[in-house]
């Protein structure tokens, strides 16, 4: 089946919006594990990444939540390649993941504003990049569907 | 001769089935109108229904994204509107219990020997610009803040490490912001702790309390003009600041905090002389890399101290004084 024009820029995006948050994942990993050179306290306490990724809700469990984030991004990448693009059965594993991705995003902000009472620049950047990442699955998910309609159609 | 003449009915009827029977190679004859609007009818009508698709479509799409925009509209006005989490006390400074002021202030040299560097995590950096000094000596000044984790973390090494150069007395017990990071941390308090020594001159201020005034902590101890000009120039009002004679600056807790999540002043006191403690190793650790930088500064006195084997190691560590 030919891929439109429009539904192949938007496949694009999606691929981009999944790295750019792999990227950010990758650092906030990377802070994670190297906090220990940056213990201070900041005169100012509502904007605090270290509050954030050090208070007890930064790990579930003994995995730290940047490390299942740069899972998750990783996975994403791989649902957003122009070949995973062209597989049926991952079309339903992409939107519910894609739509896990932002139910978890929204907890985690509940968390920030609620428990921990900071927030940390860098999550938010990754919790945008999840629900862009939503949003252009869910519509090249819809193109897709569209354009496959009317070839159904002409194999009839 | 005879001529066949042409039968004109079957002439003329033979032209005019040229649209059906025609022969091949012949043009199709141009559509009515009335076809041609048909045509052009369900073109249109095509055309709106994959409009009326495509709007369909965007509707799914934008509807959950829309309903995640203002879920997280609502959490954020709903904080602003309850304001910022009040902060608790921690538990109220009082005089450390002897046998705390005593191990700290005589922590083992063996002990500091055998732990070198132990598990440092930041050495202190050079400062560039003039001395700080106080009667002729070199000045250390500590700006802390008794519900700061990470001063309560500091205080224990920069105790150790002024002991080796003076005398400590008056030191306070207090825990560190019960709902800030590493809550509850044990930790000492230079409130009201006096020293003397003939090689350093030392200011230590504690210029929060752990105690709730209001939504923030209750003002201590304030810095005269010169102290505030550093610590908001150099230390960027940020805790801890610890300027070591205006030639090193350490910003931040030497080790990890979590060391000492758990324990009590009197229990992180009695690990103090046990060198496979990790709060040995890491306040330990710590205390040599601080010893080693004032060394730098009391040219290598007292010799039994900066000679020591855990103060060479710390050295090496050690960047080049700032000048």
């Amino acid at each position: 089946m030919s891929r439109p024009g429009p539904q192949r820029r938007v496949g694009l995006s999606s691929l981009i919006v999944a790295t750019v948050g792999l990227l950010v994942s990758a650092y906030l990993t990377y802070e994670h594990f190297t906090a220990a050179t940056t213990f201070a306290c900041p005169e100012s306490a509502t904007i605090n990444c270290q509050k954030v990724t050090t208070s007890r809700w930064s790990h579930l469990g003994p995995i730290p939540v940047a490390v299942l984030g740069l899972l998750y991004f990783a996975g994403m990448t791989l649902l957003c390649l122009p070949v995973a693009w062209r597989a049926r059965l991952l079309v339903p594993v992409r939107v519910a993941a894609a739509s896990v991705g932002v139910l978890v995003a929204l907890v985690l902000v509940w968390i920030e504003l609620f428990r921990v009472d900071a927030i940390c620049l860098y999550c938010t950047a990754v919790h945008v990049c999840a629900l862009t990442l939503f949003g252009t699955v869910l519509w090249t998910t819809a193109e897709l569907r569209a354009a496959a309609v009317p070839a159904a159609r002409l194999a009839r | 001769m005879t001529g066949k003449r042409k039968n004109p009915t079957t002439a003329g009827s033979g032209a005019a089935r040229a649209g059906s029977d025609g022969p091949a190679g012949a043009k199709p004859a141009k559509p009515s109108a009335a076809a041609q609007r048909l045509a052009a009818q369900r073109a249109l009508a095509a055309a709106n229904r994959e409009r009326q698709a495509r709007q369909r479509r965007l509707l799914t799409v934008l509807t959950p994204i829309v309903a995640v925009v203002l879920i997280v509209a609502v959490l954020v006005v709903v904080k602003l509107a309850t304001g910022p989490s009040t902060p608790k006390s921690g538990t109220r400074a009082a005089p450390a219990a002897n046998a705390v002021q005593a191990a700290v202030t005589g922590m083992p040299a063996s002990v500091l020997d055998q732990v070198g560097t132990g598990t440092v995590a930041s050495v202190p950096s050079a400062l560039p610009g003039p001395p700080l000094t106080a009667d002729g000596k070199p000045r250390i000044l500590f700006v802390g803040a008794e519900w700061c984790p990470y001063c309560a973390a500091e205080r224990w090494p920069l105790a150790v490490a002024l002991s080796r150069f003076g005398t400590l007395t008056g030191l306070g017990e207090v825990t560190s912001s019960p709902t800030d990071v590493y809550p509850n941390t044990a930790t000492l308090s230079f409130h009201g702790a006096g020293y003397t020594s003939t090689l350093l001159s030392l200011t230590a201020k504690e210029i929060y309390s752990n105690q709730v005034q209001g939504t923030s902590y209750a003002p201590l101890d304030t810095l005269d003009a010169a102290d505030n000009q550093l610590f908001s120039t150099v230390g960027k009002n940020g805790f801890p600041f610890l300027d070591i004679g205006g030639r090193y600056l350490v910003n931040t807790a030497s080790y990890d905090p979590s060391v000492l999540a758990g324990k009590s002043q009197a229990q992180i006191a009695a690990a103090l002389s046990d060198p496979s403690s990790p709060i040995a190793k890491a306040v330990g650790g710590a205390a040599n890399v601080l010893t080693a930088a004032i060394c730098r500064l009391t040219s290598r006195q007292p010799a039994g101290v900066c000679t020591s084997a855990g103060v060479t190691a710390a050295a090496a560590v050690l960047p080049a004084a700032g000048t």
